[in-house]
């Protein structure tokens, strides 16, 4: 009898049986290449780290600097282990001519020629070997090979009106500070020899002022001497914190996304399961009372059910497990490339092992709570009545008799679910999941495209925005810019801001760099967390990391080194801000040329953006002029990019999960419900009817599901997007909805899914008949 | 006469591993609107299957069946499920309710499948007919809370609600003790006195007394056909009849 029940169960469900062992399968391999990914981009990042003598500070510097004096200062430094400059010639995209196109026009990448260092801040090739170039060759950061598909052997031309060289590409730059794309700057290696030749020639000398600590963790300590020292920092500085932050980021995320679709995959399969554990018990009610009835314990028999469903895990997890060796690569690929690969580590055998082996745990020890249900299963009841009545609901005060109004398929239907909701439950969670993963990427992508999301990156909104870094009268190109853009009637209104270097006092009272932007903050604002832009002489407003760092509110008071003396201001407002590292301040002060560090002129147009920015760009050297969206486009382009990628995936990720689940669900509730289907068509219910009670079930749990995803999917993805953008400086971000998208075509589209995949799956209602009744 | 339903030369044959097995063979029979036929026979000679096959609930192998003038075998399956639900009334042998509608809900289901119908007015039908038949107390039941009698009747009342131009009912009075077999013959006499077509199948020759014709079966024939007429008054003649019956069921080998 025991192996009766078990060939049925089996026979029966072989469909829905299959998929789960599909699922545990599926879960177990990402979960291994997810967990892979993970330790791997660990392990690579550091490795890389250590082969390149990553530094652990580094100021940026334009201008000239003075060898002698930053060596005095770093041999008296207590924690300066190894120091070393490094001469960058900075060459603007549009003179950069890569397989003879451009490099980009209006770029916002400082593009950089270098030569390989001395002693440490190695650029390193493909295998993390230190790149050594001949004259004529060239090293080109693997950015570009990624977005144009370049090979070793094409070539690199620099050319101005007066100066060109050409360049054969030798290798590709593995460069561990400026690796990522969300790091504007990238450097290329040449000859010592062509270095020489260069400089002077084209572009302008900026120097990397770099340090290697003793003891990393005096990071902070060490910035405070460093600003405080009197040496060169006309630039930004940045810590290794950061080029870790940034080198795990991008890979970081999508190993989450990875584990987490595991993890979707496993809560399907424990569903799926759960269904089916649930099924049998309705079905073999009987026959497990009769055993019970003749003396079978109810442990043995629940034995003997979880042998197979252990087995099912087993095999399920070690299948997952052994397609995920083979296919390991295809999941650090990424990593390799921008980090290279680090000397395998026992953990990277052995963690995809042990996390895939806990989806099985999880199967197992889910199955075990679920069965104990065998053990309720009374014989008396169950070989007088051999149907399992339990229900929620008292059947009565949902009955066809008292529904007046409704359709009496459509009451049938709604009834149905209602009263078998345990049943239903694997459709209602699977479908509020599936609202989930379509909502929430599609949000995150409506909310980083629009228009509004620039001022989370603390940019104004603009048609046009000028950025000057600083070179030699850089002053007077300021003021002219002005005067121009003043006498330009094609201009509606311009905003100049200046960004210098200032000292701060900070929570321990030590003296600390904080950039300024000062101008008039009455036009061309930012949008404010809280508070307002500052109006008077004695006020400042500050990005949310500066406050969270200096543990400034509105209200408090901060003092500010001006002109050598400490000068109280009263914070008026706090604003969001994810370039230049998230800290930065506004104040209303007067333009400090002495320590300006860059300027930025915004511009609003009454005529075409794209003819201005060429006339602008022919009539203004050395200034960076862009298009907001075109801005957004490089700074978000690639994010965009992949989101886009993301969130059409995830919507057909989506559709086959809803396509699949939902005719699985079907098919075994139409086998189930076999015999009630002949009944009704025997007393001349029509197929239609039926298939009318079947599409409002599955319609029915599924528009609830939709209402409740569609909530979470809101409140959970805001969160979860706060959270990922708050490492870049951003603490609040709204999420903007598309109506249209969000609340009509994307429920439109699971709706049409839905019923599409209803109706083929209960096509079989067709070949119900007489016969089948007598099966119960 | 006016007729209401025919069968010619109509066969039905099963396959099992290969084998045909013929169930019915070339049936014959003519049933006029207002008779009320029983259908006798040994175990497994076919009556079901008759009832199944004339009712278009399940497809004849050959023949023909023509209910109030339309061939069956050439109506769509929707037009047939129409007319089974709106013309005709069944009890099955098995009961064959539906186990997850209440006894209520059960007996107005095709009704509300129809649809056409006021409900409230269909709700005070289905209470007369439970009323009738001696279950009304049972209304707000599930059919797990009913024995078996009491569900058999419930189906009758079921068969009942959409008014059938003709019911068939297979051993309706199976799982009855006699003073229910009593009531449920009484109503099925009332509904064939207001004009039902009656055709049932009975082991019962108390049962099969009521009818106006008596028709015997054996492996898949009609072998013999006994008239009785119009029973008139239900207390004097039935036993007349029941005599009749019994002796001619015994030539037959009954
Ligand atoms: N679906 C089926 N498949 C194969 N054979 C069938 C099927 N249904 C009925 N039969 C066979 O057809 C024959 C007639 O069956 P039927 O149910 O019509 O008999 P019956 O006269 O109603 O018997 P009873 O008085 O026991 O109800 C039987 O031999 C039966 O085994
Ligand atoms: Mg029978």
């Amino acid at each position: 009898m025991i192996l009766k029940i078990l060939k049925h169960d089996l026979l029966k469900k072989k469909i829905i049986t299959f998929a789960v062992f599909i699922f545990i399968m599926l879960s177990a391999f990402l979960m291994a290449g997810g967990s892979n990914m993970l330790i791997t981009l660990n392990d690579s990042v550091d490795y890389l780290f250590e082969k390149a003598l990553l530094p652990h500070f580094v100021q940026y510097h334009s201008g000239s600097i003075d060898q002698v004096m930053i060596q005095n200062w770093s041999q008296r430094n207590e924690n300066v282990k190894r120091q070393q400059n490094s001469e960058m010639i900075n060459i603007p995209g549009s003179k950069i001519f890569i397989n003879s196109q451009q490099a980009e026009v209006d770029t916002v990448m400082d593009l950089s020629f270098v030569r390989q260092n001395e002693s440490f801040d190695f650029l390193l090739n493909l295998n993390n070997q230190i790149i050594s170039i001949d004259q004529g060759e060239i090293a080109v950061p693997i950015y570009y090979r990624q977005r144009r598909n370049l090979v070793p052997g094409d070539n690199v031309v620099i050319k101005n009106e007066q100066f060109e060289m050409n360049f054969i590409i030798k290798e590709f730059v593995r460069d561990a500070q400026m690796n990522p794309s969300v790091i504007s700057s990238k450097r290329f290696v040449v000859n010592n020899t062509d270095f020489e030749k260069m400089k002077n020639q084209i572009g302008k000398t900026e120097y990397l002022i770099s340090f290697q600590l003793n003891d990393p963790a005096r990071i902070s300590e060490f910035t405070n001497q460093y600003s405080q020292s009197g040496l060169p920092q006309k630039g930004p500085a940045v810590d290794y914190k950061i080029f870790k932050l940034f080198n795990s980021l991008t890979d970081g995320l999508i190993a989450a996304v990875v584990i987490l679709i595991s993890l979707l995959l496993n809560i399907i399969a424990l569903l799926c399961l759960r269904f089916i554990i649930l099924l049998t018990i309705e079905e073999d009610y009987k026959e497990i009372g009769v055993m019970k009835g003749i003396g079978i314990a109810a442990s043995d028999i629940r034995k003997i059910y979880l042998s197979k469903y252990i087995f099912i895990a087993l095999t399920g997890t070690i299948g997952g497990f052994l397609i995920y060796l083979p296919a390991r690569k295809l999941f650090l690929k990424n990593i390799i490339l921008f980090t290279g690969e680090a000397p395998k580590s026992i953990l990277q055998l052995i963690l995809p092992l042990l996390t895939a082996l806990t989806i099985a745990a999880v199967v197992i020890v889910f199955s075990i709570i679920i069965l104990r249900r065998f053990n309720k299963i009374s014989p008396v009841e169950a070989i007088r009545l051999g149907i399992n009545a339990k229900s929620y609901f008292n059947k009565n005060s949902f009955s066809l008799s008292k529904n007046n109004f409704l359709n009496a398929n459509v009451f049938l239907g709604l009834r149905d679910v209602l009263m078998r909701f345990k049943l239903f439950i694997i459709l209602f969670v699977v479908f509020i999941l599936t609202t989930f993963i379509i909502i929430v990427p599609l949000n995150f992508l409506n909310t980083i495209k629009s228009s509004e999301f620039v001022r989370y990156m603390g940019i104004a909104e603009s048609d046009i925005i000028m950025d000057l870094r600083y070179t030699e009268g850089i002053q007077d190109r300021f003021e002219q810019i002005k005067t121009y853009l003043a006498n330009d009637p094609d201009v509606l209104e311009q905003g100049a801001f200046v960004t210098s270097r200032y000292r701060i006092i900070n929570q321990e009272g030590l003296v600390e760099n904080i950039y300024i932007q000062t101008g008039d903050f009455s036009k061309f604002n930012v949008d404010y967390l809280a508070g307002q832009s500052p109006a008077q002489a004695n006020e400042i407003a500050l990005s949310y990391l500066s406050s969270s760092e200096l543990n400034k509110n509105i209200g408090d008071k901060v003092q500010i080194i001006i002109e050598e003396e400490r000068r109280e201001m009263i914070v008026t407002g706090i604003y969001q801000d994810i370039t230049n590292g998230g800290r930065s301040a506004k104040a209303n002060l007067p333009a400090d040329y002495q320590n300006a560090s860059w300027y930025n002129i915004y511009i609003n147009l009454n005529s075409d953006i794209a003819e201005k920015i060429n006339e602008y760009e022919a009539l203004f050297d050395n200034t960076k002029i862009i298009d907001q969206e075109g801005y957004l486009a490089q700074t978000l382009g690639d994010t965009i990019e992949q989101l886009n990628i993301l969130t059409i995936a995830a919507i057909i990720i989506a559709g086959v999960v809803i396509f699949l689940i939902t005719s699985l669900f079907l098919k075994t509730l139409i086998a189930r419900d076999k015999a009630q289907i002949a009944i009704m068509k025997s007393i001349g219910t029509s197929i239609e009817a039926i298939k009318i009670q079947y599409i409002t079930k599955a319609l029915f749990v599924l528009i609830f599901a939709i209402f409740i995803g569609t909530i979470t999917a809101n409140i959970l993805g805001e969160q979860l997007l706060t959270i990922i953008l708050s490492f870049l400086g951003a603490s609040r971000i709204e999420i903007i909805i598309n109506p249209i998208r969000s609340y009509l075509l994307s429920p439109l589209i699971m709706i049409l899914i839905v019923v599409s995949t209803t109706l083929l799956s209960i096509n079989s209602i067709k070949k119900i008949s007489l016969a089948d009744i007598k099966v119960e | 006469m006016r007729e209401i339903l025919k069968a010619e030369n109509l066969s039905k044959d099963y396959l099992i591993n290969k084998k045909k097995f013929n169930v019915l063979r070339n049936i014959n029979i003519s049933i006029n609107v207002g008779d009320f036929v029983s259908v006798m026979g040994p175990s497994g000679s076919g009556k079901s299957t008759l009832l199944y096959n004339v009712s278009g609930m399940d497809k004849m192998s050959s023949g023909e069946v023509v209910f109030q003038g339309e061939k069956l075998s050439e109506l769509s399956e929707k037009k047939l499920s129409g007319l089974r639900l709106k013309k005709m009334g069944f009890v099955f042998q098995q009961i064959n309710l539906l186990n997850n509608l209440g006894i209520l809900d059960n007996i107005i289901f095709p009704a509300q499948m129809e649809g056409s119908q006021d409900r409230k007015k269909v709700k005070q039908r289905a209470v007369a007919l439970m009323k009738k038949i001696g279950i009304i107390e049972l209304a707000e039941n599930e059919i797990t809370q009913a024995s078996g009698g009491q569900l058999q009747r419930a189906a009758i009342c079921r068969a009942l609600i959409n008014e059938p131009e003709i019911l068939f009912a297979d051993e309706p009075t199976g799982a009855l003790n006699s003073k229910s077999a009593k009531e449920v013959m009484d109503v099925f006499h009332t509904i064939n006195k207001e004009g039902t077509t009656v055709m049932i199948v009975t082991h019962d020759i108390r049962v099969a007394s009521h009818s106006s014709r008596v028709i015997f079966m054996k492996d898949g024939n009609i072998i013999g056909e006994k008239v009785l007429g119009e029973l008139k008054d239900l207390d004097i003649e039935l036993k007349d009849r029941e005599g009749k019956l019994s002796k001619w069921l015994l030539d037959l080998g009954f």
